[in-house]
């Protein structure tokens, strides 16, 4: 069932024509989401420094640790993860459902208004607008920006998606169907329950808890596994196994995934923190039959294609990041572990491990298969090496230590995990200005040399010729 | 989906529906016969988008009304509380904040304090202390009680409390306990006729310091954070990481001096400290001058000069009470207001 037909059912490659609709979109978002990764990595770092010298910068507010540090994650989750995820889901959909990407006017508009309001958002925070709220640290008056932003780029995706030529629907496409229609309607019930409806006292914590739950646990974990489910099977050339696990992991992981966060010691009604574990137990069913199927779909083999053997290879890492945070999750869940755990580094680390190891490793790997079809030339490898090197090395060492420290120390005091850290940080900023260039240089070279690209940047120049 | 995966479902549905939403039994049973059926035998078609919707609008209805509204539900009808101070002075709590105090919040929001200092006092839990007294006529039973008691929980008969025992005189028999142990402490000696005393303590590392019952205390609060201390917090601030110390409770610690030279250089204050200095909240007219707080500054110590959230008793986080036992004997004020009063009659 594999969704790429075979190169000599006719001479016009089909791909070639859903990969010429893609291009533009899917290389617009792919390029300001390595874009933002380079302004969060540059972000944390700082951050970083900030703890290790406290006199440094001291004087201008908007390099406040507590100003760079939400303005990072911002940039981080919304600016990266969303877009890139939003490129690979419209990649993969289309694909998938062997069809044309419908609007990509939409997608292309939709990115700009999403890049305006990450964009607000993050410069809201420097300037000391911030919301004051952990999950939604923006300003309140972007996230109307945002939300059509994402309306705009869904609407595109939804309506490919309906387009699509088998009736069969894979499990990659329930699961990207699912995130790109979740993450409106709870950034729509949120901005509306916090900012219009005013939610008063902890109210407001629950519902920005309720929010970060499912961003993190339904619609980051989706387009991960989206992913996951579409290029494991594709890459290796084999057939994915368990449909059944793959639908059993799917509701049960919307279900659970979607009440829940709510740390052991919140000062709210002692059912929400009760019904966090519950939840989070229940989720865990849902992360063992994803791996099932994998694993069994997997079954120790290598990429068919040895192109494809560092973006496969990176996707494999990254399930073994998913299954190990499954487990570590489920654990920290309970009451007693838990507030072991509670307000010491270790939150955070698994908080970028899980953006930046899980779903940002597998957006990359993605992004490394799909590229060289859209751009018609694949990135320098050699620069690929290394900054696939650095990226993984940089998120390792910048989660890792700080997430033992923490454990080790408790909270309010920091052991030697933050220095650990910084190098972490510095190496993340190696990885992702490396990625940068490397992607610019790619894009001005297929500019340049081959015309690959002369669809995108020469359309005004055709049309004259036409004429 | 396979019968065994499809049962599995089946079965969370209908232990989610009983356990976790209430539902009468035969309801929930139900649900998960349904689920069961939709899933293994009839085999949902996942192929068609508008399944895939409808299922998703359910479970996001099931989200929102299960964990936003209900809490909601819940916590839209809180009110002021009463409460006293240490003085016995009572009034109606949370005090809302007052002249910069509010601005100052802007600016604890704006600075993004938050990112390393949490605003929620936690407690790990609730430990009894027992104390008993027998008199002579029932000394010998309470003794035996005793015994029993440690015998039956299968704690270390702790010689002195049931060897020292002394007619008339309070004896703790166990500290540290739980609810279920303190109760059968209870029901043991006061059955053998001795006046019982039990003590409330709540442990946990956040709260005040005591050699003895809490030696890990780190002073941050006499009591845990409820919901009502963020009555009118806009919004609350709770924190998730510890970078720093907990500041529910500052306004109690801390003077303006000493938090405005912490924001100024925190490491005047402690060495270790991993604190940012904070020198965009001060000003300096000339070079060699001692630098000034602005409004700014001023402010927000205003703001966490008013943060006493976890030190005033509330019904629902009541403040660790002595044994009643322990307090001075209320026998003798009666007597002392006898005698002061005695004379006035005397004279009239």
């Amino acid at each position: 069932m594999s969704s790429e037909p075979k190169e000599d059912v006719a001479k016009q490659d089909p791909r070639e024509a859903v990969d010429r609709s893609c291009r533009g979109p899917v290389l617009f978002l792919a390029f300001s989401a390595v874009a933002w990764l380079l302004v969060y990595s540059l972000f944390a770092m700082l951050a970083g420094v900030k703890v290790h010298a406290s006199g440094m910068m001291a004087d201008s507010a908007w390099l406040a640790y507590g100003r760079i540090q939400p303005a990072s994650q911002l940039a981080l989750q919304f600016g990266f993860l969303v877009q890139l995820g939003l490129a690979v889901s419209a990649w993969i959909l289309s694909h998938r459902g062997k069809t044309v990407l419908v609007d990509g006017g939409y997608l292309i508009f939709g990115g700009m208004l999403w890049n305006a309001g990450v964009t607000l958002g993050f410069l809201g925070i420097l300037t000391g607008n911030a919301s004051g709220l952990e999950g939604l640290q923006m300003p309140g008056k972007v996230l109307p920006l945002l939300f059509f932003g994402f309306v705009l780029v869904g609407l595109s995706l939804v309506q490919t998606n309906n387009r699509r030529t088998d009736e069969e629907m894979s499990p990659a496409q329930w699961f990207l169907f699912a995130a790109t229609l979740w993450l409106p309607w709870v950034l729509a019930g949120s901005y509306l329950l916090i900012h219009f409806f005013n939610a008063k006292g902890v109210m407001a914590n629950i519902v920005d808890w309720w929010f970060i739950q499912n961003f993190t646990k339904v619609y980051l974990t989706f387009v991960g596994l989206g992913t996951l489910f579409h290029f494991l099977p594709a890459l290796s050339g084999r057939q994915l196994v368990g449909r059944g696990y793959a639908q059993f992991a799917f509701w049960i992981m919307l279900l659970f995934g979607s009440v829940g966060g709510v740390g052991p010691g919140a000062p709210v009604p002692a059912w929400l923190p009760a019904l966090s574990t519950v939840s989070a137990v229940f989720y865990f069913f849902g992360v063992i039959a994803v791996w099932v199927s994998l694993k069994q779909t997997i079954n120790g083999a290598s990429a068919a294609d040895t192109a494809d053997s560092l973006a496969y290879n990176l996707m494999r890492l990254a399930a073994l990041v998913f299954i190990s945070m499954g487990v570590l999750n489920v654990f920290f869940a309970f009451p007693g572990p838990g507030s072991v755990a509670e307000f010491t580094t270790y939150g955070p680390a698994m908080k970028l491990l899980f953006n930046l190891g899980f779903v940002g490793l597998i957006l990359v790997a993605a992004l490394y298969h799909i590229f060289p079809s859209l751009a018609g030339i694949d990135f320098s490898p050699k620069m690929t090496r290394i900054q696939t090197t650095a990226i993984v090395l940089g998120v390792l060492g910048a989660t890792l230590p700080s997430a033992l420290g923490g454990l080790m120390s408790g909270d309010a005091v920091l052991g030697s995990g933050f220095y650990f850290a910084s190098l972490g940080d510095v190496l993340l900023l190696v990885g992702s200005a490396i990625l940068f260039l490397n992607f610019f240089g790619a894009i001005l070279f297929a500019i340049k040399n081959c015309g690959c690209l002369a669809g995108i940047c020469c359309r005004g120049e055709k049309k004259e010729a036409n004429a | 989906m396979t019968i065994g995966l499809s049962f599995i479902l089946g079965l969370l549905a209908s232990s989610v529906s009983y356990f976790m939403l209430g539902l009468w039994w035969p309801v929930a049973v139900l649900l998960g016969l349904f689920a069961w059926l939709a899933f293994g035998l009839l085999d949902v078609k996942m192929d068609s988008t508008f399944t895939l919707l409808g299922g998703m609008l359910l479970v996001f209805c099931v989200s929102l009304s299960g964990m936003v509204l209900r809490a909601n539900d819940q916590l839209s009808g809180l009110q002021y509380a009463d409460t006293q101070d240490e003085a016995g002075t009572e009034f109606r709590y949370p005090v809302p904040l007052l002249g910069q105090a509010r601005y100052g919040e802007k600016i604890y929001k704006a600075s993004g304090c938050a990112a390393c200092h949490t605003q929620q006092v936690t407690h790990e839990g609730v430990v009894l202390d027992v104390k008993a007294m027998g008199s002579e006529k029932n000394l010998a039973a309470v003794q035996e009680a005793a015994s029993r008691f440690y015998k039956f929980t299968g704690r270390k008969a702790s010689g002195g409390a049931v060897l020292g025992f002394v007619a008339g005189e309070w004896e703790t028999i166990v500290t540290g306990a739980n609810a279920a142990d303190a109760s059968k402490a209870r029901n043991f000696l006061t059955r053998a006729g001795a006046s019982v005393d039990v003590q409330v303590r709540f442990r946990g590392e956040d709260l005040m310091h005591n050699d003895l019952q809490n030696p890990e205390g780190r002073n941050w609060g006499r009591r845990r954070s409820v919901a009502q201390d963020y009555l009118f917090a806009e919004p609350p601030m709770l924190g998730s990481v510890r970078i720093g110390p907990d500041l529910a409770n500052i306004g109690a610690r801390y003077n303006r001096d000493m938090l405005m030279s912490i924001l100024l250089d925190p490491k005047t204050l402690k060495k270790d400290s991993k604190m940012p200095q904070h020198g965009f909240l001060f000003k300096q007219a000339e070079k060699d001058e001692q630098r000034q707080p602005t409004r700014e500054a001023e402010a927000l110590v205003d703001y966490l000069l008013s943060l006493k959230s976890a030190h005033y008793p509330l019904p629902e986080a009541p403040v660790d009470q002595p044994f009643t036992s322990s307090l001075p004997k209320p026998v003798q004020i009666p007597a002392e207001t006898a005698d002061t009063i005695k004379p006035d009659e005397a004279g009239k």
